[in-house]
């Protein structure tokens, strides 16, 4: 039983930073589970059907990837502190009706403006309530998940806004190289968070307040405005995840974003992150929304009934949840020892 | 004697045990044997293995070499189910009660798990109600009606209360691990009424404490432990406190002379007016740059509210603090660090370090601001830092290896490194070395007297009156919330500290 093997890359010794650290490498090889989940699972598309690997799929993956891929990450920092937000989908609705439909949606940087603004403006109510009030986050966001989903009907009154703006689909539609826009965002999304968790001070009290309150309070972490930050931060993406999606269909439809949350929720953890909060990787969430996405398309592609394709995404949440408690033995079995 | 001592039934025997964690030897190959009808006492310092080898009969933890076998049960003991059928007690520090559970069902609270025994969760049958009332008249405990629940009861009811279980629960061997840390007077001589009972019953009763009044008053014999080896068994009709005290401590104590009282005329770092906050009612005191004061007394004295109310842990409800003449009261530890004060808990595991974070995570933790512009972190000025405290402190492990892997006294480390980045000019240390073993206690008070000669107001906390004498120019007895002595350790012994924190004569 060796200790020795509990590293992390975060911090170098100093000394090493010539060429590529084999050992460093190995033990980040070695926490890369989803990552091959992914591999075996595109072997698989491959092999299942020559539709999957045409230029025509994987572009379409990507569009619907993008969304959930943006709300996922916002759900992942969330699950970082120890929440969880399940009125994600709810927000990504009603940001979308609202940047369709208010101002007409005449402008789509105002429409874009309007996005953040709902989400954030949602976020920080989430975010008071649990850091201020210390509630617990699944209640405060189910009743956000009600609340914003009864304003969505409320504004629209069921029907779908279409907007004034000739351009609305432009982001959405657009290509750079044969490459959507919309998943270039996505990645620099992706590529930003990943920055602010791993190498701000802001990002370092996220993991200090995931992982343990008390410590973090106790060494001066301000636990409170960290949390509140968080949830304006992930109120924002969905937001203007909630815009992207409109941008993409063209107009702000009163159902977009149903059930994002369970999608979001299982593509954190299937990414690896903990439930419990401090653990995990904005990569990690990148892949776990990847895996998602290429089941789904794959179960298209089969043909497979829409049906038992719910019974399937389900079936994978079921899976990442149990996979989490096997994280969990290793881990008990590990400060056992201490 | 002789023939005395061959009439004796073995009740347990441990052979050649050992116990091992990462970085400490908690137990090294002890042999020692219970015998029914005694009560065999194990005392030692805190860390030399005493609760790790109550913990290893009763079956919580399993020894890394040697075995245990009990009379009477054939199997070996691989788990608290097995201690419990081999009819080994064990009475834990922190007594096992259930809030939420009326006081009947904490008397048979070892029986719910098995129905036909009583009935679960509650419905325990009324003809248990007489067997209830007398387990608890025999603790003292007549007063208490049986529908309360755990959760209105103080500290000393409730251990009362854990001790009541002896009456119900058949056993061979009763474990009392520091049972009377947190008992007062009148409890301890239910106690002491009990141990008694149990011993004239045939049971094999082992009490672990490091408190002598308490050993000499109930052991027959005294087994002390010293760095995990088993350094002597005595009979307690044949030797003195001092000798056992001795025993306990052995050479380390010398390798640091008690301090002098400080003789200075430099304005106060701190000084404190009728604060009263938790069970710490209206104290004063002062604290001058370069003076270690110690606040010694029992646990529930109102220690760690003093501390924790000066720092903005917790709220006070009285008086004035003042830093540097200049009149203070943080809200939180942010505010406290901002002010130059440093807080080192007691409950390391808790509030001590972030236990997913590395030790270059959490020896930045507090002071994020030298190692970042703009919020964004410095990743090599961080790293150069850090390799810097760990060799300054003499910290095992490196930068990324993760602090909840490491000793007791290395997390030590690491936190008061994390509080001295901070550079503050008040460190208060609440019980800095509890759980920790000697080799690392030495260096870290080491640490604590570098900071005093460094000019900085430190504050120590402990339980332990050998700690305080060998640490502090000045030491303040609490009892009950209030100061009751202050005492030099020139003129003071371990004795006059426990007297005065006990108020008065025991034993």
């Amino acid at each position: 039983m060796t200790q020795t093997k509990q590293t992390s890359v975060a911090l170098d010794a100093p000394g090493t930073k010539r060429g590529i650290d084999r050992g460093a490498l190995v033990a980040w090889a070695k926490e890369q589970y989803p990552l091959y989940i992914l591999i075996v699972l595109l072997v698989i598309a491959g092999f299942a059907t020559d539709a999957f690997f045409t230029q025509r799929n994987l572009t379409n993956l990507i569009l619907q990837a993008s969304v959930i891929g943006i709300v996922t990450l916002a759900q992942f920092i969330v699950v970082l502190t120890g929440g969880i937000d399940i009125s994600v989908g709810s927000v990504v609705g009603l940001a979308g009706v609202m940047s369709a439909g208010l101002f007409s949606g005449a402008s789509v940087p105002t429409a874009i403006l309007v996005s953040l603004v709902v989400g954030a403006l949602i976020g920080s109510i989430n975010g008071y309530l649990v850091a201020f009030r210390g509630l617990e986050a699944f209640i405060v966001t189910l009743g956000m998940l009600a609340f914003a989903r009864g304003l969505v009907y409320a504004f629209t009154e069921g029907i779908p806004v279409t907007p004034a703006a000739d351009n609305f689909r432009g982001i959405a539609t657009a290509t750079v190289a044969g490459f959507p826009v919309i998943g270039l965002l996505w990645l620099g999304i992706a590529v930003g968070l990943a920055f602010v968790v791993r190498r701000t001070v802001f990002g370092r009290r996220i993991y200090a307040v995931g992982s343990n309150k008390e410590a973090a309070r106790a060494s001066g972490v301000p636990v409170k405005s960290t949390l509140l930050g968080v949830y304006i931060l992930a109120g924002a993406m969905v937001g203007f995840a909630g815009f992207l999606l409109a941008s993409r269909v063209g107009v702000g439809t009163p159902t977009a974003g149903s059930l994002y949350e369970l999608d979001a929720i299982a593509a954190v953890v299937i990414g690896g992150a903990s439930l419990v909060g401090g653990k995990g990787r904005v990569f990690g969430a990148v892949v776990g929304t990847l895996i998602f996405a290429v089941i789904s398309n794959l179960l298209v592609l089969l043909n497979v009934s829409t049906y038992l394709q719910d019974a399937f995404r389900g079936a994978l949440i079921l899976v990442a949840v149990f996979l989490t408690t096997v994280q969990f033995a290793k881990r008990r079995k590990v400060t056992k020892l201490v | 004697m002789q023939a005395h001592a061959e009439t004796r039934t073995v009740a347990f025997e441990a052979r050649n045990v050992s116990k091992s964690y990462p970085g400490v030897q908690a137990l090294d190959d002890v042999s020692l044997t219970g015998y029914a009808g005694e009560v065999l006492a194990i005392c030692g310092a805190n860390g030399a293995g005493k609760s790790t080898l109550a913990r290893m009969l009763a079956g919580q933890e399993l020894p890394s070499g040697g075995s245990i076998a009990i009379s009477g049960y054939d199997g070996s003991i691989d788990g608290p189910a097995d201690a419990d059928e081999a009819g080994i007690l064990l009475m834990h520090q922190e007594p096992v009660i259930i809030d939420s559970f009326t006081v009947t069902e904490n008397v048979w609270l070892k029986n719910l798990s098995s129905a036909d025994k009583v009935r679960p969760w509650g419905i325990i049958s009324r003809k248990k109600a007489d067997a209830t009332r007398a387990a608890l008249h025999a603790v003292g405990l007549d007063n208490v009606s049986l529908g309360r629940l755990g959760s209105d009861l103080g500290p000393g009811l409730r251990q009362m209360l854990a001790l009541s279980r002896t009456q119900v629960n058949p056993h061979r061997v009763l474990l009392l691990d520091e049972t009377t840390a947190s008992t007062t007077e009148e409890h301890f001589k239910d106690v002491l009424a009990l141990v008694d009972r149990e011993r004239a019953e045939g049971v094999s009763v082992v009490f672990v404490s490091h408190r002598m009044p308490e050993v000499f008053a109930m052991a027959d014999r005294i087994a002390v432990l010293r760095n995990g080896k088993l350094v002597d068994v005595v009979r307690t009709s044949e030797t003195t406190p001092a000798e056992v005290m001795t025993l306990m401590i052995g050479e380390a104590v010398s390798a640091l002379e008690s301090p002098a009282p400080l003789v200075s005329t430099a304005a106060p770092v701190l000084e404190v007016e009728g604060l009263s906050s938790g069970s710490a009612d209206n104290v004063s005191f002062s604290v001058r740059p370069g003076e270690v004061v110690g606040i010694y007394g029992l646990v529930g004295s109102g220690r760690s509210s003093i501390a924790r109310s000066i720092s903005g842990n917790q709220r006070r409800d009285s008086g004035t603090v003042r830093l540097h003449g200049r009149p203070v009261s943080p809200k939180s530890p942010r505010d406290a660090l901002r002010l130059g004060i440093a807080y080192l808990t007691e409950d390391r595991r808790r509030e001590g370090f972030v236990k997913d974070f590395t030790n270059g995570e959490n020896l930045t933790l507090a002071t994020p601001h030298l190692f970042s512009r703009f919020g964004v972190i410095n990743r090599r000025r961080e790293s150069r830092r850090v390799g810097e405290m760990i060799r300054e402190y003499q910290v095992k492990g490196g930068p990324s290896t993760f602090t909840r892997t490491l000793s007791g006294g290395n997390q030590q480390k690491v936190i008061i490194a994390k509080w001295l980045e901070a550079r503050p000019d008040l460190v208060l240390l609440d019980e800095p070395t509890k759980g920790i073993d000697v080799g690392a206690r030495l260096n870290i008070y080491q640490i604590i007297r570098a900071l005093a000669d460094d000019r900085k107001g430190v504050v120590v906390i402990t339980s332990e009156a050998e700690e305080a004498l060998m640490l502090c120019n000045r030491i303040l007895v609490l009892r009950d919330g209030r100061f009751v002595g202050e005492h030099h350790p020139a003129d003071s012994t371990t004795d006059d500290l426990i007297r005065a924190s006990l108020g008065g004569d025991i034993a």
